[in-house]
């Protein structure tokens, strides 16, 4: 087993969360639409849910429509808001996710303008710039993420939504890496709609939530039958949502505990790598995620260097799981400003709750062992 | 209980499930399958494992395997995506009017964004005819659109027979498959069908798990409808579920492993309840082919003359069975699929599917087969047109549907049912409502301001004949004075009638007014 230190790519599903699905995977296993005794009590296995992650997410449990994760979630988002409108401009985040980033970028075809916001070399919005952005009507919507799935950047959601809400424009958040990592308040964010998922919250993969107040008129992804008021059609994945529902419940009850660990935990990490020649640590000035850090060896090769970190049974990943295997540069670095080279190298860190101040131990140890690229300097 | 209603969810098997536990603890299975280390290794190697077993169930080949959340969402990217690639919105397509809601809720969709669409009519048996297809066809089809297998009645539809005619004319061919794989042989390398949609949850795997099989030669082509990091060939974006999709390879695997022999084994089961059905309830309709084997092995659709289909549902606490009657009378929606087959709103609504499956015994079919039986024949002589002799009453335990208790009760215990003999003491009065096809007719037997003896027969809804037992038992109680004092808004209060049965209350109302002028007003 590898140390793992990959969670913003997956987590592992809490044990408890599998003890609150199995009778979901055995039991009652009706279709959560009928109507007969077992589809009642899948249907109050989906609605005790609902409750539990509105809970999480300080929303009202009619505000949130089941997804099948975080992609459909942030895609829903993006296309129900811009389907039914006339045509006019989205912005998103020059560092958002490849699913809302390939989404927004899909409604060219549809007649819109589609920009993306700079950010600075700290990760955070170019607020001037996206100011002037905002100022040139018609807009319709903006989405940006909470946190950052790479970097762990942190942005001020609350200052951009006053700025958006202005415009008469709609605001999507992706909190996908937030959820259970940093208090959410749906309700004060200032967020129109918000994306969570399942999965990286000790929960099941296979289900996340897209939350929505309800002055958005909001057009379904996914059509077919009446599930979710109309805007999401299919079958309920009830295990997988009672497990999702199960582990925002733990989220909540864990999050303040948890995120001192973490950031305690980071913070050795963090310690143990500027001890390493040539590190740089990626948005080190901005606020993150307690359990991100991203960063880069000068005069390591990244891909070889995870490659051994992989041999030696570390589980760490470049950036995005979505983006890996492509041999690209983090476009999340590069909207920082970085050079190519230095965004290759990069290695993201993301803990979890069962790490050991012993497993970042020795993951400094790993990195202090590999031997720069022939020529680089020292 | 005794489900039967394997076509809405199959539970899942507990081979099945064994196979997707590791994936779920906590231990090593949990690594995002995009992801490139161990782990991500570890769940990629398992999901395209899996994609084997299913391409191995459908006759294809695994990288025609697009992994999607289930048969709604293949559906939908087969549909919009097929029709999005080739930039033809406003192009035509043939499907029918017995599709899955998810296809024809597409369709109309996308006939607002100006495609144009042809709904075929399916004949009385169900089936959609290969010549009806050909009809169809116009220079700027690009797509048709069928249900291999149809979900309510069970009918298999010719899809092999038109799929080389129509790719050889260069139309798009989209079979949704979700009641036919796993059920019926597939072979993808004999059909040559474009785009084929199935489902996990029909097939004793996991829920949130579906695929849709595209193509590789002749290439058919999609415009993704779920972006993202290009997961599935750029086809479909989102981290895998690596649980479930080691769910539905292995319930593919096992499937394919039984299929002629379970499929015999249900079928067999099938032909039993309906003989058994068919024998003892006259006027029994089938709703599908009559040939045992042009219809799917499961699935049994049948439709109960002179009986309302709430109150046959309200009987059957027993059975899980869909039925073709929704709980609320004023959003009454009867089977768009029985309608199109040509059945009225109101045998429509008194239908039953009943889908047998992995689990399904003998025994639980003639049980089922009694209960049925027992539930008809009383509610038949319940009706107005029935003799009113009476039946043994069927055992009625549980209030599943949850109806307001106090009318329930009496729907449950009814002590009034039946009819009087017509003589100079006994007063008959009927009364209906049209706008849910209620009757109900009130005997009393009048002896001065006495009432000695009371009688109802009610065909309706649970509520329409609770209010019937109500005004029975009221009447026996009090007397002709009774007949004043009780109002609709009485009758709602007394059995806590919601909104959207009033009209059951309205029509109690009528039947005392009709009373009321036989006793020349003078209570």
């Amino acid at each position: 087993m590898p140390v793992y230190l990959d969670h913003n790519a997956s987590t592992p599903l809490d044990a408890r969360v599998l003890e609150a699905m199995l009778p979901y995977l055995s039991g009652p296993y009706a279709n959560a639409s009928s109507l007969h005794r077992y589809g009642r009590a899948a249907r109050d296995g989906v609605e005790q849910a609902r409750a539990q992650l509105a809970a999480l997410i300080g929303c009202q449990p009619q505000e949130i429509i089941w997804t099948s994760g975080g992609t459909e979630a942030n895609n829903l988002a993006l296309k129900g808001v811009t389907e039914l409108a006339t045509p006019s401009r989205v912005l998103y985040g020059a560092t958002e996710h490849p699913s809302v980033m390939e989404a927004a970028e899909s409604l060219h075809a549809r007649g819109w303008g589609v920009e993306a916001i700079a950010v600075d070399a700290q990760g955070l919005l170019d607020w001037p710039r996206f100011e002037a952005q905002l100022q040139r009507a018609p807009l319709r919507l903006v989405s940006l993420m909470r946190a950052n799935n790479e970097t762990g950047v942190i942005q001020d959601i609350e200052r951009a939504a006053a700025l958006v809400h202005a415009q008469q424009a709609w605001l999507h958040v992706d909190a996908v890496q937030t959820a259970g990592k940093l208090p959410l308040d749906f309700a004060n964010l200032g967020a129109d709609l918000l994306s969570v998922s399942s999965h990286k919250i000790y929960g099941p993969k296979g289900v996340g939530a897209l939350v929505v107040n309800a002055q958005v008129e909001l057009s379904p992804l996914l059509h077919g039958g009446a599930q979710e008021r109309g805007l999401r059609g299919g079958t309920e994945n009830v295990a997988a949502i009672v497990g999702f529902g199960a582990a925002a419940q733990l989220a909540g009850e864990a999050l303040a505990g948890r995120s001192a660990r973490l950031l305690a935990l980071r913070g050795q990490l963090e310690a143990g790598l500027r001890e390493l020649p040539g590190v740089t640590i990626f948005a080190e000035h901005s606020a993150r995620l307690p359990n991100t850090l991203q960063f880069a060896l000068d005069g390591y090769d990244g891909e070889a260097l995870l490659m051994q970190l992989d041999r030696k049974g570390f589980a760490v990943s470049s950036g995005s799981a979505c983006a890996s295997g492509k041999g690209e540069p983090s476009h999340v670095l590069l909207a920082m400003g970085f050079a190519r080279e230095l965004a290759k190298g990069a290695i993201r860190v993301s803990l979890g709750k069962d790490n050991q101040p012993e497993e970042v131990s020795r993951f400094i140890e790993a990195l202090r062992s590999f031997k720069p690229r022939a020529g680089a300097p020292p | 209980m005794i489900y039967l209603d394997y076509a809405a969810t199959t539970p899942l098997d507990p081979q099945v499930r064994a196979a997707m536990l590791p994936w779920l603890e906590t231990d090593a299975g949990f690594g995002n399958p995009a992801s490139d280390h161990a782990l991500g290794r570890r769940a990629r190697k398992a999901v395209e494992a899996a994609r084997a077993q299913v391409a191995a169930l459908l006759g294809a080949s695994a990288e025609e395997i697009i992994w999607t959340s289930g048969a709604t969402e293949s559906n939908n990217l087969a549909i919009k995506g097929a029709l999005e690639f080739r930039g033809r919105a406003n192009a035509h397509v043939i499907s029918s009017r017995i599709e899955h809601k998810s296809v024809l809720d597409t369709l109309r969709y996308l006939e607002t964004q100006g495609l144009r669409v042809t709904y075929l009519t399916p004949a009385a048996s169900g089936v959609i005819e290969p010549e009806q297809v050909r009809a169809a066809l116009r220079p700027d089809t690009a797509l048709v659109s069928l249900m291999w297998v149809n979900n309510e009645t069970g009918a298999i539809n010719p899809v092999l027979e038109l799929a080389s005619e129509l790719r050889a004319r260069g139309v798009l061919v989209h079979i949704d498959a979700v009641q036919a794989a796993g059920k019926i042989a597939v072979d993808l390398a004999q059909l040559p069908a474009d785009l084929l949609s199935v489902s996990a949850h029909k097939l004793y795997g996991p829920k949130g798990i579906g695929a849709l099989f595209v193509r590789k030669r002749p290439r058919a082509r999609l415009s993704p409808q779920i972006h993202g990091g290009g997961h599935e060939q750029g086809m479909r974006s989102g981290t895998l579920a690596t649980h479930q999709i080691v769910g539905f390879g292995a319930a593919c695997a096992l499937a394919a492993a039984q299929l002629g022999e379970e499929g015999d084994r249900i079928r067999a089961l099938r032909e039993r309840l309906q003989r058994q059905l068919q024998s003892a309830l006259p006027e029994v309709l089938l709703n599908a082919p009559a040939a045992a084997d042009a219809r799917a092995p499961g699935i049994l659709n049948l439709s109960f003359t002179g009986v309302e289909g709430e109150s046959l549902r309200a009987m059957l606490p027993e059975l899980m069975v869909s039925s073709g009657s929704a709980c609320s009378s004023a959003t009454r929606e009867p089977s768009y699929v029985l309608r199109a087959l040509g059945r009225s709103d109101e045998l429509a609504g008194a239908s039953l599917r009943l889908s047998l499956g992995r689990y399904t015994t003998a025994g639980q079919v003639d049980a089922a087969a009694t209960q049925i039986i027992a539930a008809v024949q009383f509610l038949r002589e319940l009706s107005p047109q029935g003799s009113g002799a009476g039946t043994a009453e069927p055992l009625l335990k549980d209030n599943v549907y949850e109806y307001p208790a106090p009318a329930w009760q009496r729907f449950a215990h009814l002590k009034h049912d039946g009819r009087l003999p017509e003589d100079a003491e006994v007063l008959t009065a009927e009364a209906d409502s049209a706008a849910a096809r209620s009757l109900l007719r009130l005997q009393l037997r009048v002896h001065g301001r006495q009432v000695r003896e009371t009688r109802f027969q009610a065909y309706g809804c649970p509520i329409a004949i609770a209010v019937g037992e109500y005004l029975a038992e009221r009447l026996e109680a009090d007397g002709l004075d009774a007949l004043g004092a009780i109002s609709a808004a009485v009758l709602r209060d007394a059995l806590e009638i919601s909104e959207d049965k009033a009209h059951c209350a309205l029509m109690g109302e009528d039947v005392l007014r009709a009373l009321l002028q036989k006793t020349g007003g003078k209570t």
